[in-house]
């Protein structure tokens, strides 16, 4: 009896191992699944992950997907601005499939590499749209406001995504952004050319502002210094002034007697000027030298 | 069964034949003892095939029918534990290598290298040209062409966006390959939108700083918009001239720092220039505060002395005066330096006097005095 049991016990395993392998099928965190009955899709993706009930083949069959973001980056491609510029675009996709019952007849097996084929092909009428429209000057600018970089890559998402949802291709554009901006070959080479020229103005432009600068700083320099000296000059002036009037203060001892005071003076002039590199020619009437034509006793006669 | 035995004991034939279903017995029973055996041991080794663990430069994730078990940060298991789960199809393990930090690298704006060049500091020869196919950089917003590269540092925020909600190709591997991917590319386009807004001498000397801050805050943004389950930590940027006009480059910085040497020393001048200005006006008016105060002292005692003198004077002013330059002349005779006497002619007439003056004698020539 008890052989029995563990027989019907492992008969029993070995049935419901088989049962959960024909009826059962699990879906992933990444996956979408689509469930077809006769080979026609069911009307609502499975896209939670669990474990799923399901007829065995060939009643229901079971197709899965990945419904991760796919980054799909398409290659440079040439478009002319309407002033005339050729400009290299590259952008790149983040792309899901949202609707893999749409997507899964639309695309040979449910293929992505078939899939982003298509999108490339979306993607570069799209672009051709957009930068066909722009001109230079909103791909590059200092300006934010004439920038119209992110407004582009909206406008080129909103174009492909427009196009996806009307073939209803199952497809979510989650993110798009510009990857490369590039000019073609041969321009390169002009624009190193301008970029030398532009760098040799700036060579000489630093040259002749350096010289100019310096000269105004030093000549400002010497204006200032100039003023500051005039103003100590005129401040030392009025000192002088003041002592002059100061001075005048003691006229009134000299009106005592004018004779001496301007003797006095004149004496200390004579001093004063007859200091050493001067010359004196005198005769015999000049004091004291008067002694060698008269003595004190002549003088005393006469 | 043994009753069963007893009545056919006494058969011969079928003794026969009850040995041979006893042998079969016994081998069927020896067959489900193995059998037993080897259930016992799968079950063993089923569940000691369970155990795992994970290495230091991974993290682990069960998925129960397909679903990440744990929610945030709990979902990833780390090293140092042992773990165990149901074998599949119930419980599935998958290893993400992931460490704390990641690093992605734009290169869209750089032009083409090699490894080996990184390291040694070199740089391949430049063309007079480049090739779009070949050679990144970007367009700056005076429309110029620079390279620019950026490195970011990331960490995984939310786990379960970034390591389910990415691919990374075509197969079901879950890694972070995809995620990598799309922080690369919001480097990529931060770089090339953020230089189509920044001059170039702006990216390269004058506001270097400024320009990797946007392109920081650019991929910050482009992460958080795009939902990548990542935070960025640094983005470093390094920008470079062509290497078409790296000569020219130079030059130009050479001449910057020349015009900013002239500068410093027109600055240095003026403030000499100053400086010394200001010491000669302080000495101009010290020395008129000297002489007025010398004026005003000489005077009071001028006035003093004539006060003194006075009264001599008034007492005999013709002999004052003779006196006192009697008095005054050895001293100024003293100090003159040529004295010449011219005596009176005898004819009484007076004496014509021609001078040659010529004050100081000429200077020989020097170096100092050219």
């Amino acid at each position: 009896m008890k052989k029995n049991l563990i027989t019907v016990i492992i008969a029993a395993l070995l049935v419901v191992i088989f049962a959960l392998l024909l009826f059962t099928f699990q879906v992933r965190q990444s996956e979408v699944a689509v469930l077809t009955t006769f080979g026609k899709p069911a009307d609502k993706n499975i896209d939670q992950p669990n474990l799923y009930f399901k007829w065995p083949w060939p009643i229901q069959q079971v197709y899965r997907f990945d419904q991760r973001v796919q980054i799909f980056e398409d290659k440079f491609s040439e478009n002319l601005t309407p002033d005339g510029t050729m400009l290299l675009t590259s952008v790149y996709v983040g792309w899901r499939i949202s609707d893999a019952k749409e997507f899964f007849p639309k695309f040979a097996g449910g293929s992505v590499a078939v899939a982003q084929q298509q999108l490339e092909q979306m993607l570069r009428s799209a672009k051709a749209a957009v930068i066909g429209s722009n001109n230079l000057s909103a791909f590059v600018n200092a300006d934010p406001a004439q920038l119209r970089l992110e407004a582009m890559e909206n406008e080129i998402k909103d174009r492909v995504q427009n196009e996806l949802t009307a073939h209803s291709y199952g497809i979510t554009i989650e993110f798009l952004g510009i990857k490369k901006l590039g000019l073609p070959e041969s321009v390169t080479q002009t624009v190193f050319d301008r970029m030398k020229s532009e760098r040799q103005k700036l060579i000489s432009a630093a040259q002749f502002n350096g010289e100019a600068e310096a000269t105004k700083i030093k000549s400002g320099a010497e204006r200032e210094a100039a003023a500051v000296i005039a103003n100590a000059q005129a401040a030392a002036t009025r000192i002088e002034g003041e002592g002059d009037a100061e001075a005048a203060k003691t006229l009134g001892t000299f009106q005592q007697n004018p004779e001496l005071a301007i003797f006095q003076l004149q004496l200390d002039a004579l001093k004063s000027s007859l200091n050493q590199k001067s010359t004196l020619i005198f005769d015999e009437r000049t004091p004291p030298f008067s002694l060698f034509q008269n003595l004190p006793a002549d003088a005393a006669t006469k | 069964m043994s009753d069963h035995k007893h009545h056919h004991h006494p058969q011969p034939p079928l003794e026969a034949q009850d040995a041979g279903s006893q042998a079969l017995a016994e081998a069927l029973r020896s067959s489900f003892v193995i059998v037993k055996i080897a259930m016992a041991a799968l079950v063993v080794i089923i569940f000691a095939a369970g155990f795992f663990t994970v290495g230091p430069q991974e993290k682990a994730v069960i998925l129960r029918f397909g679903k990440p078990q744990g929610e945030g940060q709990k979902m990833l298991l780390s090293a140092g534990k042992l773990y165990w789960s149901f074998p599949y199809p119930i419980d599935e393990v998958v290893r993400i290598p992931i460490t704390e930090i990641q690093q992605v690298k734009s290169t869209v704006g750089w032009y083409a290298t090699t490894p080996e060049m990184e390291l040694a500091g070199t740089e391949p020869p430049p063309g007079p040209s480049l090739n779009p196919a070949m050679d990144g950089y970007v367009i700056t917003a005076d429309r110029n062409i620079i390279h620019t590269r950026a490195t970011v540092l990331y960490h995984i925020d939310d786990p379960r966006t970034a390591i389910f909600n990415f691919a990374s190709g075509t197969n079901h591997v879950f890694n972070l390959a995809g995620v990598s991917n799309a922080v690369q590319n919001a480097a990529n386009n931060a770089l090339i939108l953020t230089a189509a807004r920044f001059n170039v001498d702006d990216i390269l000397t004058r506001d270097v700083a400024g320009f990797q801050d946007a392109v920081g805050q650019r991929v910050s943004e482009l992460v958080e918009r795009e939902h990548l389950g990542v935070a960025i930590d640094q983005c470093g940027v390094v920008s470079s001239a062509p290497r078409q006009l790296k000569d020219v480059f130079a030059q130009v910085t050479e001449a910057r720092q020349s015009y900013e040497k002239r500068l410093n020393d027109a600055t240095g001048d003026a403030s000499r220039i100053l400086s010394q200005a200001g010491a000669q006006a302080t000495s101009i008016t010290n020395l008129a505060e000297t002489a007025r105060t010398n004026f005003v002292s000489s005077v009071a005692s001028d006035a003093e002395v004539f006060t003194k003198l006075l009264p001599q004077y008034q007492s005999n002013p013709r002999l004052y005066a003779e006196l006192a330059l009697a008095k005054a002349m050895p001293q100024m005779l003293t100090n003159v330096q040529d004295k010449i006497f011219l005596p009176q002619r005898a004819d009484g007439k007076p004496r014509e006097l021609r001078l040659q003056l010529n004050r100081e004698p000429p200077q020989p020539k020097s170096a100092a005095n050219p």
